[in-house]
């Protein structure tokens, strides 16, 4: 009987430090150190600092005392309302932000490449602006007298007018709507690039066999824009949990925190009452939820998706 | 050679991060080797500013008037020219960011030397381990110049955390005009108060088709100051009575909340959140006729209006009319007795990573010279405050065409501010202030949406109270 050998692999070459592998980890070294130091650095120190009740002259060893603080049950505890809000502006600002974005780079795509480029700055302008230069626009669209520019829209419709930002019917909705009229300009010029990726010939084919319109979108566009989609819904969902911004301008987690935001509960925590141990154990518990939110989605959507 | 270069552009770029992250100034030390942090304790024979020793004194603070800034870059140039060896740097900030700045430089170890605070938030800084005891660096004799009133305001659990600059009071605001012809008698009201029932009845008066007979700024937040102003008319100036039990338990709360749902839905003022800037707009302009917050300092801003009207230079508020500005009391709910809501703004000393005794010496040299004499007087003149410290009501000489009425109303409400006790523990004052924040104000904000009832607001509060304190240190009936 014939011997089966096992294929032999090739040998590991063994490591030796050249000069290219030298010039190699001193380009990474840049990026290396400013990532430990700006990145790695604070997050091991808040996991550390999140075990302390923390004082600048002599910190006191809680345990888990923070994180037991935080998931405690009970009518008062912010961080399960907190976590609701988060959880409901994500779940509908991101798919309608994303399938708006995708419903405008579609629009946009059979422009002329100078008017597409006029659509996508245009777009993209609320993303350059401050984040608090925009909320004190939105304050007066969302001004709850008369005058404020929404109510006038509603009265000229013969609707009553709104407490905008001051009623709990309407603050969530409020934010939501904010976010998704200013900040999709990245995801639309991602989704462009994407579109521009498409060979031209799966069109030209489905034309031959008679496709309409919304033919091609469903069969060839979406799928072959999927990997796109995959990215931004995560980078927006990662986002989205991390909102803070504009629950801390527009209404500073009122009325009766319905849009107390976990950032917002977190900053509160740490520049508030600066309890900055409580904060960090919930800064960490955030990060452990959207890093199973985010292995979920990769799970859910990754399977078919080629890079 | 690109790749040395490339190389050198990276460098660069940590270089330039570093260099960004690196503290502008190196902090001055007091030409001590004590260990950081560790020794306070004043020794006996600490002679402030004598000492020949260079040190330099870190001042954070905002703009607590127009020219406080610049004042204060002079006050720090006549002390130094008084005490050579004694340097004064100082951090500006804007009201926008100071708090959070502090809070974080003081978490870092790095707090200034001395920063401005509200008596409100110095139970967060004790609670940190920051902030000194100003009795053991002042003399009894310079403490003594201060009120007791307003340095009780500074004080927890017994102990002098800061020296106060000012009282400020806020209440209500008016057109004088409109508020006579509502039928009001407001010399009567700012001599002597007013109660709840009078002023329902006033703005009842006053409120017309294109008039509101009062509005509150009341948007976000700022719910919160209708509750203080009203609440201190209903007896609750204090978070904590006198034998240390939580008061918005009490049943004077239920008065309070009632009053409000009944004001927000009387018609005579907007069921709608006003924002801050908006409440004087509307006053100036004819929509109001009441409006609240006020402070005595906004007669300056109606005279500035009325000389631009004058002056038709198109500086005056768009649509305002030339009005006289009367600053008007707190009404007084169910029976209570009258006060009015005032808060101190102070300085504290900070401990720091280079805090050693002989500089905290001459840091309360300089705080004490600062909170005192003609540099509180000057002050207070910009914000048509007394000064609450008996030099600084000696060197205070009053600024010209002050409304008398008014000057004498303002003194009356700063005389009906109580400091809360002087035992109260900084962790009591944190847990009163996460309730606050957590509890009575957002539900405060369903009360004013008319979302929620009185008493559903009442139950809430008391089920939080008891939940925080006990009940054994809740207020359950009547205040006293």
């Amino acid at each position: 009987m014939k011997k089966t050998t096992a294929p032999r692999l090739k040998p590991r070459r063994k490591f030796r430090f050249n000069n290219e592998d030298l010039w190699g980890y001193l380009f990474i070294a840049a990026a290396m150190i400013i990532f430990c130091v700006f990145t790695l650095y604070p997050v091991i120190s808040a996991v550390y600092t999140s075990f302390f009740e923390y004082k600048p002259f002599g910190s006191e060893f809680v345990g888990l005392q923070n994180y037991a603080e935080t998931l405690e049950f009970s009518k008062r505890n912010l961080f399960y309302k907190a976590a609701w809000n988060t959880l409901l502006y994500t779940v509908v600002v991101v798919p309608l932000s994303l399938l708006l974005a995708f419903a405008i780079a579609v629009m946009i795509l059979p422009f002329k490449k100078k008017t597409q480029s006029v659509f996508k700055a245009l777009y993209y302008l609320p993303g350059v602006a401050s984040g608090v230069a925009l909320s004190v626009v939105w304050l007066w669209i969302y001004d709850s007298s008369p005058d404020g520019l929404f109510n006038q829209l509603l009265t000229f419709l013969h609707i009553p007018t709104q407490n905008w930002l001051s009623s709990t019917k309407t603050s969530m909705l409020s934010l939501m709507i904010m976010a998704l009229l200013s900040g999709h300009g990245v995801n639309i010029i991602t989704y462009m690039a994407a579109l521009h990726g498409i060979d031209n010939s799966y069109f030209e084919a489905a034309e031959l066999d008679g496709a309409t319109f919304f033919q091609k979108v469903r069969s060839i566009v979406w799928p072959l824009v999927k990997p796109t989609t995959l990215f931004l819904l995560v980078t927006g969902v990662i986002g989205s949990f991390q909102v803070f911004m504009n629950a801390y301008m527009m209404t500073g987690g009122g009325p009766d925190n319905s849009t107390t935001m976990i950032g917002l509960l977190i900053y509160n925590n740490a520049f508030v009452y600066a309890k900055y141990g409580l904060a960090c154990a919930q800064a960490i518990l955030l990060t452990i939820v959207i890093a199973f939110v985010s292995l979920f989605q990769f799970k859910l959507m990754g399977v078919d998706v080629e890079y | 050679m690109k790749k040395i270069i490339a190389l050198l552009l990276c460098l660069a770029m940590v270089g330039c991060l570093f260099a960004a992250c690196a503290p502008a100034e190196t902090q001055p030390t007091g030409g001590s080797n004590t260990e950081p942090g560790t020794s306070t304790e004043p020794s006996t024979n600490t002679e402030p500013g004598a000492n020949a020793e260079p040190d330099t004194i870190v001042i954070m603070a905002p703009p607590v008037t127009g020219n406080y800034i610049a004042n204060l870059k002079v006050w720090a140039e006549d002390f130094h020219n008084l005490y050579p060896n004694l340097t004064v740097e100082i951090i500006e900030t804007s009201w926008g960011d100071h708090n959070d700045k502090l809070s974080t430089m003081a978490q870092a170890g790095e707090a200034p030397d001395i920063a401005e605070v509200s008596s409100n938030a110095i139970g967060t800084y004790v609670d940190m381990g920051v902030v000194v005891d100003v009795s053991k660096y002042l003399s009894a004799e310079r403490l003594a110049d201060y009120d007791t009133n307003a340095l009780n305001y500074m004080t927890l659990d017994n102990t002098v955390y800061g020296l106060p600059l000012y009282l400020t009071i806020q209440a209500l605001g008016a057109n004088k005009e409109m508020l006579e012809a509502a039928g009001a008698d407001v010399a009567k009201i700012q001599q002597e108060g007013w109660t709840y029932e009078e002023f329902l009845e006033i703005i009842k008066n006053g409120t017309t088709e294109n008039t509101f007979g009062f509005v509150f700024a009341n948007s976000g937040v700022t719910a919160s100051d209708m509750m203080y102003i009203f609440g201190a008319g209903a007896g609750l100036g204090n978070t904590f009575t006198e034998d240390m039990k939580y008061v918005f338990t009490s049943e004077n709360m239920l008065s309070l909340l009632k009053a409000i749902e009944e004001m927000t839905q009387s018609g005579y003022m907007p069921n709608y959140a006003v924002e801050a800037g908006q409440r004087m707009v509307m006053c100036q302009t004819g929509n109001a006729m009441i409006f609240g917050k006020a402070m005595p300092l906004f007669e300056s801003n109606f005279k500035t209006n009325n000389a631009a009207l004058d002056a038709n230079d198109g500086t005056a508020v768009e649509g305002s009319m030339k009005m006289d500005y009367v600053f008007l009391p707190s009404p007084t709910i169910d029976g209570a007795a009258e006060a009015c809501y005032g808060t101190v703004d102070g300085l504290i000393a900070m401990r720091n990573n280079n805090t050693t005794d002989e500089h905290l010496a001459n840091v309360m040299l300089f705080m004490d010279y600062i909170c005192s004499g003609e540099r509180i007087a000057a002050c207070m003149n910009e914000l048509y405050l007394d000064p609450v410290c008996q030099t600084g009501r000696d060197a205070l000489v009053l600024e010209e065409g002050r409304d008398q009425a008014n000057l004498d109303t303002a003194s009356r409400c700063m005389s009906l501010v109580v400091a809360p006790p002087s035992g109260v523990t900084a962790e009591m004052t944190a847990t009163a202030q996460s309730l606050m924040n957590e509890v009575i104000v957002p539900k405060f904000q369903l009360l004013l949406a008319g979302e929620t009832t009185a008493e559903e607001v009442y139950q809430e509060i008391v089920e939080a109270g008891i939940d925080a304190f006990g009940e054994e240190n809740c207020v359950t009936g009547r205040l006293g």
